[in-house]
């Protein structure tokens, strides 16, 4: 199956101090993918150069098939739901019309879609709230049916469940396991192992700005390597 | 004291019978300093924005002319352009000088550096997150130039209030480029010089209170939008 994202001998310099250096990964449709590692580690960054907002100084990074266009048009591919993310200002509403309108949707089908969304977020009725008056849990929710009303290939998520109490947690979990089922690609970071191991997708772990550990999906974590590789990973997190 | 309450009395019968030359005056401040504004947040603006998104060698260097030429004396504009627009200058044949035309060029010159400064301030102000949010929404960098614009609307409108407070309270650019002829390029900064000298004295009290009720009435509604 062609990769829906692929990043080959990536470099990324950040300031001095930082230098994110990716030698190969790729990332196959419509599965989860859970980004871990230390803070500082340049899972952000990672999550950056693959949504094409920090371009890389060398190497290649393709998404979602979309060689030839520009690069807002790649990006209309890959969405990102940054940790702590930014509203603009207006309505609920607003703030996921705002990318329908850029991709030429709308009237009923630009309703339709926002009303799905918030549904989808758990965030029925909220469509005409002030985005400057929700709270932070409520926000985390608005920013991701932002991202999912666009329907992504690829939606990625910088630590999502920072915000998120335990109820919603849950529901999260829930809409984050279906999202394959709807042809999206999903990576997030998070340090939650135990998150990671129950969504069920691969782990790629990073240090230090490079990829240091990948692990196959758990369902797939058959043979004694896998498990090995598994125990590995869950030491590193200190569980 | 009673020449100065004389005065004031006179002033504000000048002002409530709608006095034709204090009108005049009122109506020609307000039309060249408005058009100008108008150019100058045109250019301003995006010169502010442009400074502000991008990280480019030289950076610095602009932002500190930019600063210099905020404090640009009215009279040495007001020179500059005369040399340009009088019949010997590059710009003569347009026949420019001593119109309102004139003034309201050495008022954008004036105000164009204020505007692209305050709006500086107000991208350099501004939350971080808002270009890589528009940004993986699927925007163009030009599209989310604009976005960047309607969420800092407050600090632009700030800075084209800013240089309409700026071009309406000066003189020199006026005077020199104007001439100050009745009915025409006579504003009120001038018209107050004028009428001054003449001994007229209740006459500029009268366009000195118009013209700090437009003072007033500017910071308020910077204010207001400050409070917002």
């Amino acid at each position: 199956m062609k990769p829906v994202i692929s990043i080959k001998d990536v470099l990324v310099r950040q300031g001095e101090d930082f230098t994110l250096s990716i030698e190969s990964l790729d990332l196959q449709p419509r599965r989860i993918y859970t980004l871990m590692g230390p803070n500082g580690a340049g899972k952000s960054t990672l999550l950056r150069t693959m949504a094409l907002l920090t371009l890389p100084e060398k190497g290649r990074i393709r998404v979602a098939d979309t060689g030839s266009g520009n690069l807002a048009q790649q990006r209309q591919k890959v969405t990102l739901v940054e940790q702590s993310p930014y509203l603009l200002s207006g309505t609920v509403s607003d703030n996921l019309a705002f990318g329908l309108k850029l991709r030429g949707i709308r009237g009923s089908e630009q309703k339709r879609r926002i009303l799905y969304a918030l549904a989808m977020a758990s965030l029925d009725g909220f469509e005409s709230r002030k985005a400057s008056k929700l709270s932070g849990g409520e926000l985390q929710r608005v920013a991701l049916a932002r991202a999912l009303v666009l329907e992504p290939e690829v939606l990625l998520l910088d630590e999502p469940t920072s915000n998120v109490d335990s109820k919603s947690l849950q529901a999260f979990e829930e809409l984050l396991r279906k999202l394959p089922d709807h042809g999206v690609t999903v990576v997030l970071s998070t340090h939650d192992l135990l998150l990671a191991e129950r969504l069920g997708g691969e782990m790629l772990r990073i240090e230090n700005g490079c990829l240091v550990h990948r692990t196959g999906r758990s369902s797939e974590r058959h043979t004694a390597e896998e498990k090995k590789s598994w125990l590995k990973l869950l030491n590193a997190q200190g569980h | 004291m009673g020449y100065l309450t004389d005065s004031l009395i006179t002033a504000i019968e000048l002002i409530s019978s709608f006095d034709r030359e204090v009108t005049l005056a009122i109506w020609t401040s307000l039309y060249t300093s408005s058009c100008a504004i108008v150019f100058a947040s045109l250019l301003g603006v995006p010169i502010g924005l442009w400074l502000g998104i991008n990280l480019f060698r030289g950076r610095r260097v602009m932002i500190t002319l930019l600063n210099t030429l905020m404090a640009l004396p009215t009279v040495v504009v007001g020179l500059i352009l005369f040399g340009v627009f009088s019949r010997q200058g590059p710009a003569g044949s347009l026949g420019l000088l001593f119109t309102p035309w004139a003034m309201i060029a050495g008022q954008m010159v004036l105000a164009t550096p204020i505007v692209a400064n305050y709006v500086l301030a107000a991208v350099d102000g501004s939350d971080q997150r808002i270009m890589n949010t528009v940004l993986t929404l699927g925007a163009s960098r030009f599209q989310a130039s604009l976005q960047l614009l309607k969420e800092i609307r407050f600090g632009v409108m700030a800075a084209v209030i800013a240089g309409f407070g700026r071009v309406i309270a000066e003189v020199g650019v006026a005077m020199m480029l104007g001439g100050n002829i009745r009915g025409s390029t006579r504003t009120m900064t001038t018209a107050i010089a004028l009428e001054t000298s003449k001994g007229e004295f209740a006459f500029g009290l009268s366009l000195g209170i118009v013209l700090l009720s437009v003072a007033l009435f500017v910071n308020l509604f910077l204010n207001l939008l400050q409070q917002r």
